[in-house]
């Protein structure tokens, strides 16, 4: 351990199984899967997300939701938690994230797991109110207002169907408008494209047809 | 050998042989800037760690402004931690005790204005990637948030002086390396790797998203485990024996600590993914590898204990003790606690119940700024007085700091772990909505609030503490 190369060598070794096992083995063997037959619908699973999804991926990315919020339903080996609390079907398996630029995983949980929040709450008016002002639709939420995503506007001619129902304190001016910009839009549609409720091989849903009809 | 290496510097006569004053005025530049720089970035992010924790109090406060969300500001503070402090506080201890240990001064002018130049690369990058991620042009990647051409030119700026302190080990005087030697070695070699093949798999040329998990985990356990803390265990064993009179006298312990560490600490970073989207057999390792961290970590604490329990044995304890080795005793004591806590937070069942909670962040924050930080404060507070040639600390300010960032690091850790095993435990219940388990957690953030403001003035302390040692220097140069 006195001589440069010998030491060189050694750390070399040692530190090469990690490398191989989270990196090397990850990028050869996981990197690798791709999506299967979805036999009901004929495409496949994961499904293909919309361009707007995709858009709304980078957003999500650069405003940090990944702070606050995970993307991933653990084992029920290690815990049943995130099942029981309705955050998903099943457990997250690596092919679920195949369609991602980014694996926004996670490692806090301010706010709650969304990895299936399209399936819990479809109603993309109710997501443009909630990142309008949390605490409107959530009283005591600690989640930041994301209005900077908004557009306040004088209404002209007839009022947008877009426009948001904002009441109370939020609700704008008379002869005003609160819009959602693109960024929102291409927001919005990323959570609602994000539903993890259908089965894969490796991961199958215990109940037929578990998808909230609502 | 240890004895003469860091000769003491209370005595304003006694500094040191005419060699090692050669070896300090040749890393003179460069260490007085990095340090700088890492203390200034330090204030920095503990004033949006403080705002941070504001916001989880009151979610209003600065709000409606993009940049200043919660989601923006939160990467800010991680990566100017990581980086702006404790990389660059780790990349001046490196070069200066490397080039103490091995006792040779750095080679001529164009070594030190290179590595000046690097340093200035280094920081221009950390604050055009703040600026990036501030304006919304974040990765999204944890703890990986610049852009790319951000990250390009850390690790570019890294190689320019990593390379430097590899090759001072080849240089050196002394025919048997000491320990702290191994350490530096290993983490300079690692560091542009981790960076390095992190960044390119995550950030420059994505993989496909199926397989970023086990690399995020991997280099979130590789960059504390493998690059800052080595650095920090170095600066223990380089500086411990001389601050107590003592020397090391168990080096087979020192060799076992050194191997386990560098093959676990790897691995470690899967515990951060137990029970997620990978394969079986990741968890399990992440399970065996966090708890078996414990083994090397606590030799090392043992190995260094014993020199420090040798002093008090035959010594007056009642003498007062400096901040540098209060910094260096603190150090290991939250480096035993980084092994239990792992160790604890692997087990699946607990891992199970705490993992998204504020336990996690309490176990980040006791390795930044505890394990990792405060054996950097101790080579700072050792460092300045070689380098300025006088006794260049106010007293009562250096004391201040260590009091401020020992009273506001344990009680931040305890009032997440209190937190967190709360929420945790609520979480569990999945009768209790979501919105009372986040009420239950208000009373911890507001007292978490008091604990960042005590980090935030123990920053601005150590800050002004530094300036008042560069300033002096500057009007009042020391004749040669
Ligand atoms: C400070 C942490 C924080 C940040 C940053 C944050 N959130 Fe939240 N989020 C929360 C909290 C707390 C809740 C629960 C209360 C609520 O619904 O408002 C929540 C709830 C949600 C919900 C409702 C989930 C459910 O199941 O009810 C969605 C959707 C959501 N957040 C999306 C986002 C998006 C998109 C971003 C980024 C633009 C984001 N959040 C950023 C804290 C945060």
């Amino acid at each position: 351990m006195h001589r440069l190369p010998t030491l060189l060598s050694g750390i070399f070794l040692v530190f090469l199984t990690s490398w191989l096992g989270l990196v090397a083995y990850p990028v050869l063997g996981l990197g690798r899967l791709s999506p299967v037959a979805d036999a009901d619908t004929g495409g496949t699973l994961p499904p293909v997300y919309g361009g707007q999804a995709v858009a709304g991926q980078r957003i999500y990315a650069t405003e940090g939701c990944v702070s606050c919020h995970s993307q991933q339903v653990r084992q029920t080996s290690i815990t049943q938690t995130d099942i029981e609390r309705g955050w998903g079907v099943r457990p997250s398996v690596a092919r679920d994230y195949l369609r991602d630029s980014t694996a926004f995983l996670g490692s806090r949980r301010l706010g709650q797991d969304l990895s299936n929040v399209g399936v819990r709450l479809p109603d993309a008016a109710w997501h443009y109110k909630h990142l309008y002002h949390p605490s409107s639709v959530c009283e005591g939420s600690l989640m930041p207002s994301y209005s900077h995503l908004f557009l306040l506007r004088k209404i002209q001619g007839a009022r947008s169907d877009e426009a948001l129902n904002l009441t109370g304190a939020d609700a704008p001016k008379q002869g005003y408008e609160v819009v959602p910009t693109a960024e929102a839009k291409n927001l919005v549609a990323y959570l609602l494209s994000l539903r993890h409720d259908y089965p894969l091989p490796e991961a199958p849903v215990k109940k037929a047809g578990a998808g909230p009809a609502k | 050998m240890s004895e003469n290496i860091f000769p003491h510097h209370h005595a304003e006569e006694d500094r040191g042989t005419a060699e090692t004053r050669a070896v300090d005025a040749s890393v003179r530049l460069p260490v007085l800037v990095l340090f700088g720089n890492a203390v200034h970035w330090l204030v920095v992010a503990s004033l949006i760690s403080f705002i941070l924790s504001v916001k989880l109090i009151a979610p209003g406060f600065l709000g409606g402004v993009s940049f200043l969300t919660y989601g923006r500001l939160a990467p800010m503070a991680r990566d100017l931690f990581l980086y702006g402090w404790a990389s660059q506080a780790a990349l001046a201890a490196g070069i200066w005790l490397m080039a103490r240990l091995s006792g040779r001064p750095l080679g001529g002018i164009l070594h030190s204005t290179l590595l000046v130049s690097a340093t200035v690369l280094w920081n221009v990058a950390i604050l055009l990637g703040t600026l990036a991620i501030f304006a919304g042009y974040s990765t999204g990647v944890e703890w990986l948030e610049y852009p790319n051409w951000a990250s390009a030119m850390l690790l570019l700026s890294f190689l320019l002086i990593g390379i430097w302190a590899v090759l001072q080990f080849d240089r050196r005087a002394n025919e048997r390396a000491e320990v702290a030697q191994w350490f530096l070695v290993a983490a300079f070699c690692w560091f542009p790797w981790v960076y390095g093949t992190a960044n390119l798999l995550l950030t420059w040329k994505p993989v496909q998203a199926s397989a970023q998990g086990p690399i995020q985990s991997w280099y979130c356990g590789s960059l504390l485990a493998l690059w800052l803390l080595p650095v920090a265990i170095a600066a223990l064993y380089a500086l411990m024996p001389r601050l107590v009179g003592s020397h090391l006298n168990r080096r087979n312990l020192a060799t076992l600590g050194f191997w386990m560490l560098l093959l676990l600490g790897g691995w470690n970073g899967m515990e951060r993914l137990i029970g997620g989207p990978v394969p079986a057999w990741m968890t399990s390792a992440g399970v065996v590898a966090g708890v078996l961290f414990l083994i090397p970590v606590v030799i090392i604490a043992i190995n260094l204990l014993g020199m420090s329990a040798h002093k008090s044995a035959d010594k007056n304890s009642d003498v007062e003790e400096g901040v540098v080795i209060r910094f260096l005793r603190t150090g290991i004591y939250a480096l035993i606690s980084i092994g239990i806590l792992g160790a604890l937070c692997a087990l699946p069942e607990i891992s199970g119940a705490l993992r998204f909670t504020a336990v996690t962040e309490a176990k980040t924050q006791l390795w930044i700024l505890g394990a990792i930080s405060f054996p950097l404060f101790a080579v700072l507070y050792e460092s300045f007085p070689a380098l300025l040639g006088r006794d260049c600390w106010c007293a009562s300010l250096s004391a201040r700091h260590y009091w401020l960032t020992f009273s506001g690091l344990w009680l931040l850790v305890g009032l997440m772990l209190f937190g967190g095993l709360f929420t945790g435990l609520a979480l569990n219940d999945p009768t209790v909505s979501f919105l009372n388990i986040t009420s239950y957690s208000y009373p911890f953030h507001v007292l978490e609030c008091g604990a960042q403001l005590m980090l935030l003035a123990a920053a601005v302390i150590l800050g002004l503490n530094l300036s008042r040692a560069l300033a002096w220097d500057y009007l009042f140069p020391k004749k040669k």
